[in-house]
C-alpha cells in the first residue's frame, strides 16, 4: 500500500495525495487524492517564473474571469480546471478535481469488454474512428448521432469562453477532450497549457491531426524566428474545425490518398502542414481517399463518396467550406467557435429522428428535398413532414427571413428561442428560459402545436389567437406568430410529402 | 537467456499487449512482429494487427550462440516483406520501431558489422536496444543506436516496468508535441532501467 503524502497548497489549504502514479502524460505525473475526489498533477521538469506566474493566474483571476460571474457554475461541467498550486520535493503540481463519472466506460467494449476498457477514461480517440467504432466500442457506449452534435456543441462553446477571455488552449484534440456520447456531454481537460499571446508562450505544438498547418510547415525554423508559427486562438479554430469534423463524420478531414513524399515522416509534415487538402475539395481532387487502402473495419464512415460531409447540412457545410478551404492556409479569416456553436444549434433543429429501428446514426440532418431520407441507411421518410421557417421583425410590420429552420417530428419541442430572435441557446438562458414553452404531436392524421406557455401566440393566417392550452394545426404556408414581444418570430409552415 | 527470465519476458510483452489495446490510437495503427534468435532467428509472430495478436510461447534456447547479425539481417528482411512501402500511388505504413533485448554479444561479428549499413538503409522511426544481464557488452549495440537502455535484474517487475515505459514508446505518436524543435523525445526510462550513456 502507498503512501499518503499531506503537504499545503500555495493558497494554505491541506491537500493529500496517494503516491502512486496513476497516470503519466508529456508533461506531467497524476496522483489521486486518498478519496479520489481530486488529483495533484506534478510536472516532470522544473517549471520557470514565467510558467509559474500562469499557473497562479489559471487557477487565480481567470478562473475567477469565467466561474465567478452569474451563471459561471454553468463551466463546471465544461472544463477540468485547475483549483490549486501545490510544491513538493522541489516540483510544481496542480489539483485539479477528478472527472465526472460519465467520463468513465461503463460497459467498455465488446463481447464483455474483451478490451478491459471499463473504467477507464473515455477519450474522444475511442469515438472519432470509424474502426474504433465499428470493431471494438461496446453499442451502449457509442450513442447516437444526434449526441455527437450536443458534444460538439458544448466543446465549441468551452472553446469559445476560452477566447473570449483572451486564452488560448494551445493542445486541443481528441486526447485534451473527454466526451461522453451516451448523454452528450464533453469536458475540456489539460488546461494548465494555456496561451496568452505576448505573455505566455505555448509549451507544446498541440497533437498530431489537430496541429495547424501553418505550426507544422514552420517547424524547421529557430523558435524565435519571426515566421514561426506556434499555437494562438487561430490554431486552436483548426482544431475545432477537425474535432468537430471527426467527431461527425469518423474520418480526418485532411487525411486522403495523396503521397506527397516517399518518406513517411516528410510526407506527414507535408500533408499536415505546407500541402495540407481537405480530401473533399470540391474542384482540387488531388488528396482524395482512396477506397482500396481502407480497412473493411473503417467503412462506411471512411469514404467521403458513402457519407460526404454534406451530410451535416447546409449551415455546417459552410463552415467546413471555410475552415477546410478557404482559412486553411489563412488562418486569420478561420470561422471562430461561436460561429461553429451556432451553426451546429441550427443544424440540431434541422434533425430528423430515422424510421428505421436499426440505424445506428438514429439521425439524420434534413437534406432540404422533396423526399427526405436518411444518408446512412437510406431508409427513406414516410408521410408529411412539416418544416418551420422562422421569420422576425425589424421594423414594425415586416418580417424578414432569419435563415433559421425548424424541422417538426412528433413530440418535439418549441423553445423560447425559437420563438424570440433576442434569445439564445447558450449558458446565458434563465432557468425558464430551459423550459419547452409548446410542442408538436402527430394526432389524428394532422400534424399540431399546442402552445403551453405563449400568451401572444396568434394564427396570422385566420386572424385569431392560439391561448395556451389550444393547439393549431400545421397546414402548407400558414403564418403562425408566436410573439408579440420585441423579437417575436413568425413562423411559416412548409409541409413535405415523403 | 534461460528459465525464469523468459517467462519473464512473456508476461512482459503480454501485460504490454493487453496496455496498448488501451489505447485507442494504438488500435488503429499498431502492428507487431516478434523475431527469438540464438544460432538462428525466428519468426514466432509474423507482423500482425494489435487487435489480434496473441503472444506466442517463447522457447528456450536449443543453441548456444547470439548471433545478433544473422538476427538483423532477417528483421531487415522481414521488414523488406512485411512492412508496407509507399510509392507515388499509396501511403505505405509508418516507419517501423525496432526494440532489441539482447545482452550486447554477437557470436557472428563479422556479420553483424557487415549487416549495419543495411539496418541504416532499413529505415526504421527509432531503433532501442535494451541490454539485459549483468556481463553487458554494450559496443555493438551502441553502433546500431544511442537509445540504450539497461536492465539489471531480469526479474518480473524489472521487465514489467521495460515493457510499461516500451508501450509508452509505441503510443508516443498522438501525444502532444514539444514546442521545442525536433523529434518528439522518448519518454525517460523508468527507474530500474539504467541508460548506459
Amino acid at each position: 500500500m502507498a503512501n499518503t503524502i499531506r503537504i499545503t497548497a500555495t493558497d494554505g489549504t491541506p491537500v493529500a495525495f496517494v503516491d502512486e502514479i496513476i497516470g503519466s502524460g508529456t508533461m506531467k505525473d497524476v496522483y489521486f487524492s486518498p478519496d479520489k475526489s481530486y488529483v495533484v498533477a506534478f510536472f516532470k521538469q522544473k517549471q520557470d517564473g514565467n510558467s509559474k506566474d500562469r499557473l497562479e493566474n489559471i487557477t487565480g483571476s481567470y478562473k475567477d474571469k469565467i466561474f465567478n460571474q452569474p451563471g459561471g457554475e454553468y463551466w463546471q461541467d465544461l472544463y477540468c480546471w485547475p483549483d490549486k498550486i501545490v510544491e513538493y520535493n522541489g516540483k510544481l503540481g496542480l489539483i485539479c478535481p477528478t472527472y465526472q463519472k460519465n467520463f468513465f466506460f461503463a460497459k467498455g467494449s465488446k463481447n464483455d469488454d474483451f478490451l478491459g476498457i471499463k473504467g477507464k477514461e473515455k477519450e474522444g480517440k475511442w469515438f472519432s474512428s470509424a474502426k474504433n467504432q465499428n470493431t471494438f466500442l461496446a453499442p451502449e457506449e457509442r450513442g447516437d448521432w444526434f449526441k455527437y452534435f450536443q458534444i460538439c456543441i458544448r466543446i465549441s462553446r468551452a472553446v469559445r469562453r476560452l477566447h473570449a477571455a483572451g486564452l488560448a488552449h494551445s493542445d486541443l484534440s481528441y486526447k485534451n477532450v473527454l466526451v461522453d456520447p451516451t448523454t452528450g456531454r464533453a469536458s475540456i481537460i489539460d488546461i494548465d497549457g494555456l496561451v496568452v499571446p505576448g505573455k505566455y508562450p505555448p509549451d507544446v505544438l498541440g497533437t498530431p491531426d489537430f496541429i495547424a498547418p501553418e505550426v507544422i510547415a514552420t517547424l524547421h525554423l529557430a523558435a524565435n524566428d519571426p515566421s514561426r508559427k506556434l499555437p494562438c486562438i487561430a490554431t486552436d479554430r483548426h482544431a475545432l474545425s477537425v474535432m468537430v469534423y471527426m467527431y461527425l463524420l469518423y474520418r480526418h478531414p485532411l487525411r486522403g490518398g495523396k503521397v506527397y513524399d516517399l518518406d513517411s515522416r516528410k510526407d506527414e509534415e507535408l500533408s499536415m502542414g505546407s500541402q495540407a487538402l481537405f480530401i473533399e475539395h470540391p474542384t482540387n481532387t488531388i488528396n482524395r481517399v482512396k477506397l482500396k487502402e481502407l480497412q473493411p473495419s473503417q467503412l462506411p464512415q471512411s469514404d467521403p463518396e458513402k457519407i460526404p460531409y454534406t451530410v451535416c447540412g447546409p449551415y455546417l457545410k459552410k463552415l467546413f467550406d471555410r475552415s477546410l478551404i478557404d482559412s486553411l492556409h489563412n488562418p486569420a479569416i478561420r470561422p471562430t467557435a461561436g460561429e461553429w456553436e451556432e451553426a451546429l444549434l441550427k443544424t440540431v433543429d434541422l434533425m430528423q429522428p430515422c424510421s428505421n429501428p436499426s440505424c445506428w446514426h438514429k439521425w439524420f440532418v434534413f437534406d432540404n428535398t422533396t423526399k427526405p431520407r436518411c444518408p446512412f441507411c437510406k431508409t427513406e421518410y414516410k408521410g408529411v413532414l412539416p418544416l418551420i421557417n422562422l421569420y422576425s421583425s425589424r421594423r414594425a410590420g415586416s418580417f424578414t427571413p432569419d435563415d433559421y429552420r425548424l424541422m417538426v417530428y412528433n413530440n418535439q419541442y418549441l423553445y423560447p428561442w425559437h420563438v424570440n430572435r433576442n434569445i439564445s441557446p447558450n449558458e446565458k438562458l434563465t432557468a425558464d428560459q430551459k423550459k419547452p414553452v409548446g410542442y408538436f404531436v402527430f394526432h389524428q392524421n394532422k400534424w399540431l402545436l399546442v402552445n403551453q406557455r405563449l400568451h401572444g401566440m396568434e394564427d396570422n393566417t385566420e386572424k385569431k389567437a392560439i391561448p395556451i392550452g389550444q393547439a393549431v394545426e400545421l397546414t402548407e404556408g400558414r403564418q403562425i406568430l408566436l410573439s408579440k414581444e420585441e423579437g417575436g418570430r413568425l413562423a411559416i409552415i412548409q409541409l413535405v410529402q415523403g | 537467456m534461460r528459465g525464469e527470465p523468459i517467462e519473464a519476458i512473456k508476461v512482459g510483452l503480454e501485460t504490454m499487449v493487453a496496455a496498448l489495446r488501451q489505447d485507442p490510437y494504438a488500435l488503429e495503427t499498431v502492428h507487431l512482429s516478434m523475431i527469438t534468435f540464438n544460432r538462428y532467428p525466428e519468426q514466432i509472430l509474423p507482423l500482425t494487427s494489435l487487435e489480434q495478436v496473441q503472444v506466442p510461447a517463447i522457447a528456450q534456447p536449443a543453441a548456444g550462440g547470439t548471433h545478433l547479425g544473422e538476427a538483423l539481417e532477417y528483421v531487415c528482411k522481414k521488414v523488406g516483406e512485411e512492412v508496407k512501402k509507399g510509392d507515388r500511388e499509396q501511403k505505405g505504413d509508418w516507419m517501423p520501431l525496432l526494440f532489441i533485448l539482447c545482452d550486447g554479444r554477437a557470436s557472428d561479428g563479422q556479420l553483424f558489422t557487415q549487416i549495419l549499413p543495411e539496418v541504416q538503409r532499413s529505415h526504421f522511426g527509432s531503433i532501442i536496444v535494451c541490454l539485459v544481464g549483468n556481463k553487458l557488452q554494450p559496443e555493438n549495440a551502441k553502433l546500431l543506436t544511442d537509445k540504450i537502455v539497461h536492465l539489471d535484474t531480469t526479474d518480473g517487475p524489472t521487465f514489467r516496468k521495460f515493457f510499461a515505459w516500451v508501450t509508452v514508446a509505441v503510443c508516443e505518436g498522438n501525444r502532444s508535441l514539444g514546442s521545442t524543435v525536433g523529434e518528439p523525445p522518448l519518454p525517460p526510462p523508468p527507474p530500474e532501467v539504467n541508460t548506459v550513456i
